[in-house]
């Protein structure tokens, strides 16, 4: 029950910080940190991928409501959600407990942030490919995704390192 | 049978990822389509409020700035009250000169002043949410501008909230001309940058330099005539070679507006049905 409440906390905080604070940074008109999605990616290893994806799309669905885009982050969000298992599994060192949360100190240093990389990069893929959806300038395309890709990974490094 | 069962069983959460999926696209394609579905959009009830608090405490970051653009409007209109009374004293006898200046503006447009409550830039489809809503009179299709040009168009209205098609989206097309000269085009913009939109359609034969005004046409039932968009940053041609295809350097500041006004025009409505039906008929 407590642990719930202390989700639905954080999910309400980080849509809250999302929509009122970060989407209205564009540094150079390109890069923007989508931090968000931090929320699925501290789930607990052993949480069912079901809830994962639920938590994933109403997070995506609330944040698309706020900003006119329906229906484009809740996409991309449940396909993170859908595949963080595979890639938790993938980078994970093989002495690891069962169920543990993706932290730094669980999994090291190294393996937490191919971890967060690839899971952010799959992710702003998704979600900047959808949003543009009509327009054929690839390398602008690309150049969003690289550079929001490494805005929102040094976002959630700075809080978990921040956070010990 | 079993084992079919055994395989649904046991990868269920493809099929939740699939229909989550579907429905995300679903919503996003059907918002696409409807103007309807005004639930989902930043004017509804609640996220409406919260915009409405947030940026009321960020309003106060841009006084400082609104308050500079206050005072260079206020003082071009005082020198341009100057100026007219210069030539009103100076056409003193002729009073049908006097009559065509008042009768301008009054009568045929209605303002409304509303504030910027929501506003994006970097999106391909960028709107804004401001706090009037129908209740205040406000309707879609009306314009939206601030003290240095044009902002949007009025594109969902709930009670309190209004949603606007900014210049920076791919929908919003404004028939626009060069002051000067009566050749008109058409102003879109490319989801390059905030601070440009092109002006298409302009014909091979119109004369016009670097600099010069952009203002809008008149032509659409949205604006009235001669209200600022731009100055010309840059000339080319469009890709078939038949219109120029310019380059205009807006001069609404997308980054910190807040304080708007909606136009009415009216009788819109009437001539709106009017080309409507025009339209029914061609075909």
């Amino acid at each position: 029950m407590n642990d719930w409440l202390n989700k639905i906390g954080w999910a309400i905080g980080l849509v809250l910080l999302q929509v009122l604070i970060l989407n209205n940074i564009h540094i150079g008109e390109f890069a923007t940190p989508f931090l968000y999605i931090y929320f699925v990616l501290k789930l607990s290893s052993d949480t069912p991928r079901n809830q994962q994806m639920l938590w994933a799309f109403g997070i995506g669905l609330t944040i698309d409501i706020f900003d006119n885009t329906v229906g484009i982050n809740a996409a991309a969000f449940v396909l993170m959600a859908f595949v963080r298992p595979t890639l938790l599994r993938l980078f994970t060192p093989r002495d690891t407990y069962d169920s543990f949360i993706p932290g730094k100190k669980v999994m090291g240093s190294a393996s937490f942030l191919r971890y967060l990389v690839a899971c952010v990069f799959i992710h702003h893929t998704a979600l900047l490919t959808i949003e543009s959806f009509s327009f054929i300038s690839f390398g602008m395309l690309g150049l969003r995704i690289v550079l929001s890709t490494a805005l929102t990974t040094l976002c959630i490094v700075a809080i978990e390192w921040f956070r010990k | 049978m079993r084992n079919l069962l055994n395989f649904l069983i046991k990868y269920n959460y493809w099929l939740l990822f699939l229909a989550l999926e579907a429905l995300s696209f679903i919503l996003l394609f059907h918002y696409n389509q409807y103007q309807e579905s005004y639930f989902f959009n930043s004017a509804n009830a609640v996220t409406g409020k919260i915009y409405e608090v947030s940026g009321g405490i960020a309003s106060y970051f841009h006084l400082k700035s609104v308050n500079k653009d206050l005072l260079d409007r206020n003082m071009e209109l005082e020198t341009k009250i100057q100026n007219l009374e210069k030539t009103l004293k100076a056409h003193q006898v002729d009073s049908l000169e006097l009559l065509s200046i008042e009768r301008l503006p009054q009568g045929s447009y209605m303002l409304y002043k509303a504030n910027v409550i929501n506003n994006s830039l970097n999106l391909t489809d960028n709107y804004i949410t401001i706090d009037k809503g129908w209740a205040a009179g406000i309707r879609p299709d009306m314009g939206v501008v601030d003290a240095n040009g044009v902002v949007g168009i009025v594109y969902e209205t709930t009670r309190n909230y209004a949603t606007v098609i900014s210049l920076l989206n791919s929908r919003s097309n404004i028939s626009c001309k060069i002051v000067g000269s009566n050749y008109f085009g058409t102003l879109r913009w490319d989801h390059s940058d905030s601070q440009h939109a092109y002006l298409e359609d302009l014909p091979r034969h119109a004369q016009f330099n670097l600099g010069d005004t952009v203002v809008t046409s008149g032509y659409s039932s949205v604006f009235p005539a001669g209200i600022m968009v731009g100055t010309v940053d840059d000339m080319g041609d469009s890709n078939n070679g038949l219109s120029y295809l310019l380059k205009i350097k807006l001069a609404t500041d997308f980054g910190r507006i807040s304080d708007v006004r909606v136009i009415a025009r009216k009788g819109y409505q009437q001539q709106k049905a009017l080309e409507q039906k025009s339209i029914i008929t061609n075909e």
